[in-house]
């Protein structure tokens, strides 16, 4: 627990010190010494420093002149796959999320004191940073083009000042609990347009976030979706100048239903059964019976266009319920089924490579890392067609790995993947449901690794799952590298005596592997990056 | 321009400073004084501050016809108006004002009144209690009844509250009275006066005021007049000297911000009247406003920012304009507004124009519209600076700018680094980080020093995490009730056994108190208590609570000497295995009572004083609180409240901690105790109440967190939030590991019964208004025990009432607690029956209530759909229609109860 902690906030001294070098001007002698106190105090929360860090931080502001010219360079920019990661002696960076409500549709910070001080308690944890949901039905609420980012400013400073980074992820979707809409102008568009929506084959819509079929048609009044997303990245980026590639770390491009690169297949499940259903294809829209005929037609099989598969179950069903999924003989095994298999994940994996794209192209030189989530659908893992995987997007069968399309996506874009589900365990699945988060998730890794993406974890389950936290640490251990670790989330429940304990020992425990504190210097000249630079430039200016 | 000295700014601050005492009658208390006393660091930058004021300035000589002024008149047009913000000021201040402690005689020679009065604005309280004569020690006893003013309230045993009130109409104090008899024994009257609005105790470190009123003190007064602070009256004379010069000096009070306390001594040897004013300064906050607005002059292509405050006075806007985001200060080109000065080449400085009215003042600024913003400060005197959060005001000039009000993180003027640091440093607690990191910055090229500090310094900020974490949580548990609530009722119906945690045990507990008052007095309770073992089970009750059972130096066991000695007057230690052993046989668990907070010393120090202990744990006095100065303790302060009639403990010390774990441990293993009642927990840190419940695993722990609730004119007030917000904060702090009495309930179900005022049993919120309606699962509900009943009484339940007050608390959520002298009287029956109802529908701790009616004369609610109950006279009949209500039982006086259930 003492070297954790001491480690760990040292890192986060070399780099808290960045924003306010780079804010400081003069200055004479006496106000370096008044500086010293300031900084002490400002992030006083930093308290478990060893003094020789404070004196880093202090003597740092000497350097300013030699650093400051320099932009901080990304993960990304220090080499393909950041091999040089010393494995697991690295301590897991470890963010927070912040409620999802942080800011309300008023763009005003909610519970913001209880905010203040979950901040303070985490930084004092050491933890690095928190994750920030920034909604587009919050930021862009009335009007096409008419942003208000009053609010998630207001919380950015609030994170800087505390010492913390910034992980944002976009969102782009809706939400029911608590609830956040699309933007008000969108809704009103898809009253007299429903098609921008996704449908089942019941004709039920799905009003949570707009179709990829949408994505290059001009139906927001005149302009396509796509165009409105990278309109709103940039005006973020633009907006949050300040704080980008300093205490912002890394954006998340919203890909779809809660973020993540799939289809809403899963919507209308029951959720008094503890087993999930299949879910459905939701391929149903105007737009995508559109793709799907065009695809047909060019396949030489005009009729499979005309609608999606015929048998397959719905929402609640199980597999075995109907014939497309059938794990001997079952349609998806047919020729139609494979073609219309590709063509419906190709269609995702296009959307996802579009909006990527577009992130890494607007954020590309600000020196935060891009990310985007994949969901962690586990259900029915174990049988041979992965309905549920299918259903999603994702075709991945017993025959066919999917998610190796999806990581060379990823890779192509220069993205790193968050992957939910990190707290989950085989054993505490109920076994009729075949479930298997575990290789699942060992599956999406080993893709991510040959095509060198990096990825950063995430748990699922809001309120804590059975032996959830030992699960999360097998998963940050060991061989499994991640970039980070991003945990959900702040709010009633995280700060509960039922909770916060058991995280609090969490964070310990997930420290405990960092090396010693007297040997971080040596490890530091290991590194490269301009993080060793200023130290050691501080040395010179030390001697 | 041109260049001058300085203009002697001090005059002009002095005559805000006048105007503002004048207007509010507060005086302002430079804010130098504090930091200069604080710590030498402090002090020293103080002083480099104030050379910095010597330097010679230049200052601008604006004329009035300087350019800027034809802009004043440009009519404002909202239309143009891209930026408007009004910013919260925000400033605490130092309210200096006067008590005053009067002892006159009254209408004869035997009757005297004491008067104690305060002439600042508040609520104040005199918490006060007397010492008899024969008393040795420091230990307070609760005055007779006569004594007590109207309006006084009970706490436990050795206080009473009175609050202060102005006795006619433009009265300047605010005063009690309190009228006595000086033939009776009472040797002197102690109190302490407290500030109801900020919590505040006007006493110092412990150090009660003290009023001897009788000649027997002559010969101990003499005896310490010579030996100035240390004797049988510690700290009483010599001190009042000591403090009355602090005072004038008007720096002690602010030192510890609780400010004066005071000894007061009758040095004659016979009672005579005298009459004593005391400086004592309170801080209050004092909110303004600032508003600005920023728009474009279409004319000239500037910009005109408008800037208007509240604040009267001089105000002066100390300004510079950036342009771009780094927010680097610049001075613009002139012309400026009227009344600006250049102050060091870095900023200019501007003095707002009263407004017509003389309510606030503001001006207009013109900026060339190069610049992206304008930052300042305002500054109300040379020590008084206003801010946005603790940095400079930033204000947009280009409409495209996103970045509104933004606060920057330098600002070059001498000074603002110290201001910043004083800012900073607002909680003790903070402090103590602070002061720790300093010290670690000093001591860093000791490799072993460093270790252990980094090691201290770790301790405490994980416990700073802790407070921070309870602090989330209890804002984030109040803004979001119903999905914390409704959360937490799922979780418990998807699993109907719930999992035991000592905050709540199965959460089907009902808990018996097994003595009263008296109980010691037959010296065989335990035996007594064994043969009624059987029938308390079967009444239904799943938990005992047993009297503490240590050597004490009180007979009823609440001055505990030697832990490890359980020869108690109720029994000795085979007789307490032996009913314990008789209750685990019938099925209950046994609460031990288990006094932590104080312990009664064995030897006297070198000064005589009662603070070495014997016995196994033969601790010295660093296991003492420091700031009882009545015990000499060489410990830590104290982290809690003060019991002011025995050394309290000093649970910062690792050994003592160690032993108290050792001890409760043993006390599980040797007697067989399931649980604990924890005695005064207001004393200590809730803290380490979590850290001895990790240590010794009960199956149920309850502790007593008993403060006064709010009262207003002698009338209790509806919202009693923040009594019951006392008390989950010391649940949070106990990371919920223990429950708390609910006396919060108890409080209200007096003023609702007595007075037939049912409407208080609702909260605004529709719940129930006590700790039972924010953390149902860690509320122990009761309506009497043997400090508020029995033959205490301190604040005893409303008499004919106990059965409503049980019909409330038997079918509501939380865990109830019986009291003894209740089961074994004439409600026994009722109590069974309600009981039974509680069984029998399986009402827990977390039972979801909904309240149907509280109204004047009749409050009715539904506890889990199953279970209807009605108190009070008026009307109420449980809804028809689907559900079919049988009924139970009612009580036999006319307010009657009923409850009802489900049929089928």
């Amino acid at each position: 627990m003492e070297v954790s902690l001491m480690g760990n906030s040292q890192a986060n001294v070399v780099k808290t010190g960045l924003p306010y070098r780079d804010s400081r001007v003069c200055c004479s002698y006496k106000n370096k010494i008044d500086d010293k106190v300031l900084f002490v105090n400002r992030v006083s929360f930093l308290g478990q420093n060893r003094s020789a860090n404070l004196r880093k931080a202090q003597l740092r502001f000497c350097t300013k002149a030699s650093v400051q010219s320099q932009p901080l360079p990304s993960d990304r920019d220090s080499g393909p796959l950041s091999s040089a990661r010393p494995k697991s002696l690295d301590a897991v960076r470890l963010f927070v999320g912040l409620p999802l409500d942080t800011v309300s549709d008023a763009n005003t910070v909610n519970h913001a004191k209880a905010i203040a001080a979950g901040l303070k308690a985490l930084k004092l944890l050491g933890v690095e940073g928190v994750e920030l949901p920034v909604w587009w039905g919050v930021a862009e609420k009335e009007a096409m083009g008419k942003y208000n980012w009053s609010g998630y400013l207001a919380v950015a400073e609030m994170v800087e000042k505390i010492g913390l980074k910034l992980h944002v992820s976009l969102c782009f979707h809706a939400l029911k609990q608590p609830k956040i809409p699309l933007p008000d102008w969108v809704s009103q568009i898809g009253e007299s347009q429903s098609s921008i929506f996704y449908t089942d084959q019941s004709g039920q819509q799905f009003k949570g976030c707009l179709s990829l079929a949408v994505d290059d048609l001009p139906v927001l009044d005149g302009k396509t979706p796509i165009q409105v997303y990278q309109e709103f990245c940039e005006s973020f980026k633009s907006s949050f100048k300040p704080f980008m590639g300093t205490t912002i770390t890394g954006i998340s491009m919203g890909l779809g239903p809660d973020g993540e690169l799939r289809y809403p297949s899963h919507h209308r499940l029951a959720k008094s059964s503890k087993i999930p259903g299949v879910g459905e294809f939701q391929c149903c829209d105007r737009n995508m019976l559109n793709l799907l005929q065009q695809h047909a037609e060019a396949n030489g099989n005009p009729l499979w266009g005309l609608r999606g598969p015929h048998d397959a179950p719905s929402y609640d069903e199980s597999p075995n319920s109907n014939s497309f999924f059938k794990d001997n003989g079952g349609s998806w095994e047919s020729p139609y089924g494979d073609f219309f298999l590709s063509w419906y994940s190709s269609q995702l994996i296009s959307h996802g490579n579009c909006l990527l794209s577009l992130a890494s192209s607007t954020f590309g030189e600000t020196g935060v890392s891009i990310y985007g989530k994949i969901p962690l659908i586990h259900s029915w893992y174990k049988t041979r067609s992965h309905p549920s995987e299918l259903t999603a997007g994702l075709y991945n069968t017993a025959k066919r790995d999917g998610y190796a399309a999806v990581a060379e996506m990823f890779a192509k874009n220069s993205c790193k993947m968050i992957l939910p589900g990190m707290d989950l365990s085989d054993e505490h699945q109920p076994r009729e449901s075949f479930s298997s988060p575990e290789s699942l998730l060992a599956q999406i890794r080993t893709a991510c690794n040959k095509h060198g993406v990096e990825v950063s974890g995430q748990n699922s389950s809001v309120t804590g799952a059975p032996g959830g936290f030992e699960q999360m640490k097998k998963n940050l251990f060991g061989e499994n590298v991640v970039d980070l670790f991003t945990y959900q989330r702040m709010g009633a429940y995280f700060f509960s005596p039922e909770h916060f304990p058991s995280f609090t020992k969490f964070v310990r425990n997930l420290n405990q592997l960092e090396l010693h504190g007297d040997d971080l210097p040596v490890e530091e000249e290991v590194t490269e990056s301009v993080h060793t630079n200023a130290n050691t430039n501080i040395q010179v200016q030390a001697a | 321009m041109s260049t001058v000295t300085i203009r002697p700014l001090l005059p002009s601050y002095r005559r805000a400073n006048l105007n503002f005492r004048d207007r509010t009658n507060i005086l302002l208390k430079p804010n130098y004084i504090n930091y200069s006393i604080k710590s030498a660091p402090n002090a020293r930058r103080f002083c480099s501050f104030k050379k910095l004021q010597k330097i010679t300035v230049s200052s601008s000589t604006s004329t009035s016809t300087s350019p800027a002024t034809s802009t004043d008149t440009t009519p404002v047009r909202p239309g143009d108006v891209f930026f408007k913000e009004t910013f919260p000021l925000k400033r605490t201040h130092a309210v200096e004002g006067k008590m005053f402690v009067r002892l006159q005689k009254g209408k004869d020679e035997k009757n005297w009144q004491l008067s104690v009065g305060c002439n600042i604005p508040g609520k104040w309280i005199l918490h006060w209690g007397v010492s008899f004569v024969g008393d040795n020690g420091s230990e307070w006893d609760q005055p007779p009844k006569k004594m007590r003013p109207p309006g006084s309230v009970s706490i436990k045993d050795y206080a009473i509250e009175t609050p202060l009130k102005k006795l006619a109409e433009g009265d300047v104090f605010d005063q009690v009275n309190i009228d006595f008899d000086t033939r009776s024994d009472i040797a002197a009257i102690n109190f302490v006066l407290k500030d109801e609005e900020t919590g505040a105790w006007y006493q110092h470190r412990g150090r009660d005021f003290k009023v001897p009123l009788v000649d027997y003190l002559q010969h101990d007064g003499n005896v310490i007049g010579t030996k100035s602070t240390f004797g049988l009256w510690p700290g009483a004379l010599g001190q009042l000297s000591k403090m009355i010069l602090k005072a004038d000096t008007s720096q002690s009070g602010i030192q510890d911000s609780s400010s004066e306390s005071c000894e007061l001594k009758q040095e004659n040897k016979h009672l005579e009247g005298f009459y004593e004013e005391l400086p004592i300064v309170k801080e209050i906050i004092i909110e303004n406003t600032v508003s600005v607005s920023v728009r474009k002059c279409p004319e000239t292509a500037k910009t005109l920012l408008n800037l208007e405050t509240d604040l009267t006075g001089d105000v002066v806007v100390h300004w510079g304009v950036c342009r771009d985001d780094s927010k680097n200060w610049e001075i613009p080109a002139e012309p400026y507004p009227p009344e600006t000065i250049v102050f060091k080449n870095k900023a200019l400085r501007t003095l707002l124009q009263p407004k017509e009215g003389g309510k606030g003042c503001s001006r207009l600024f013109t900026v060339d519209e190069e610049f992206a913003g304008f930052l300042f400060v305002l500054k109300l005197n040379e020590n008084t600076w206003l801010k946005c959060m603790e940095n400079d005001f930033y204000i947009p000039l280009t409409s495209s700018s996103c970045l509104p009000a933004e606060s920057v993180q330098e600002m070059l003027i001498p000074g603002k680094a110290e201001e910043a640091t004083q800012e900073v440093s607002q909680t003790a607690y903070t402090a103590g980080i602070i002061k720790e990191i300093r010290n670690l910055v000093s001591d860093f090229s000791s490799d072993i020093s460093r270790k252990t500090k980094s090691k201290e310094a770790q301790k405490s900020i994980l416990l700073e995490i802790e407070k921070l974490a309870a602090e989330a949580y209890s804002i984030f548990r109040t803004t979001a009730p119903t999905f914390f609530e409704e959360a937490a009722v799922e979780l418990e119906e998807s699993k109907p056994p719930a999992k035991i945690s000592p905050g709540t045990g199965t959460g089907f507990e009902i808990l018996c108190q097994g003595f009263n008052w008296e109980s010691h007095k037959s010296g065989r309770w335990y035996m007594e208590l064994k043969e009624k073992a059987t029938e308390l089970s079967s009444l239904g009750f799943s938990v005992i609570w047993l009297p503490p059972p240590t050597e004490s130096v009180s007979p009823e066991g609440y001055m505990p000497r030697d832990l490890y000695n359980l020869s108690s007057r109720y029994g000795n230690i085979d007789e307490l295995k032996d009913v314990v052993n008789k209750f685990h046989d019938v099925g209950m668990k046994i609460l031990g009572d288990v006094v932590l907070n104080h312990r009664c010393a064995h030897y006297q120090n070198q000064n005589g004083v009662w603070n070495i202990f014997g016995g196994r744990l033969n601790w010295d006095d660093r296991a003492v609180v420091a700031d009882d100065p009545h015990f000499q303790g060489r410990g830590n302060k104290s982290s809690g409240d003060n019991f002011h009639a025995a050394p309290n403990i000093d649970h910062s010390q690792d050994f003592v901690r160690k032993d108290i774990k050792e001890w409760l441990c043993w006390l599980r293993n040797e007697i067989g105790y399931d649980g604990w009642r924890l005695d005064f927990v207001r004393g200590f840190w809730g803290g380490y109440v979590k850290d001895y419940l990790e240590a010794t695993e009960p199956y149920f722990a309850v502790g007593e967190y008993w403060d006064s609730l709010s009262y207003t004119y002698g009338e209790m007030d509806h919202n009693q939030d923040a009594h019951r917000q006392r008390i989950i904060d010391w649940i949070n702090a106990a990371s919920g590991t223990a429950g708390a009495f609910d006396v919060t309930t108890k409080g209200i179900l007096h003023s609702a019964l007595d007075r037939c005022e049912y409407w208080r049993l609702s909260d605004e919120k529709g719940k129930p208004p006590g700790v039972v309606g924010w953390w149902p699962s860690r509320a122990v509900t009761f309506i009497e025990n043997h400090d508020t009943g029995s033959t205490q009484g301190h604040w005893r339940f409303p008499g004919g009432r106990e059965m409503q007050g049980y019909a409330y608390i038997l079918t509501h959520p939380g865990t109830p607690s019986v009291f003894y002298d209740h089961i074994f009287s004439h409600y026994r029956q009722e109590i069974e029956a309600l009981l039974s109802v509680r069984k029998r529908n399986k009402i827990h701790c977390r039972s979801r209530v909904e309240i149907v009616k509280a109204e004047r004369d009749v409050y009715a609610a539904i506890i889990d759909e199953k279970v209807a109950m009605k108190l009070g006279p008026g009307h109420y009949e449980p809804p028809s229609g689907s559900q079919n209500w049988s009924f139970v039982t009612e009580g036999r006086d006319y307010k009657s109860n009923l409850a009802n259930t489900r049929r089928g």
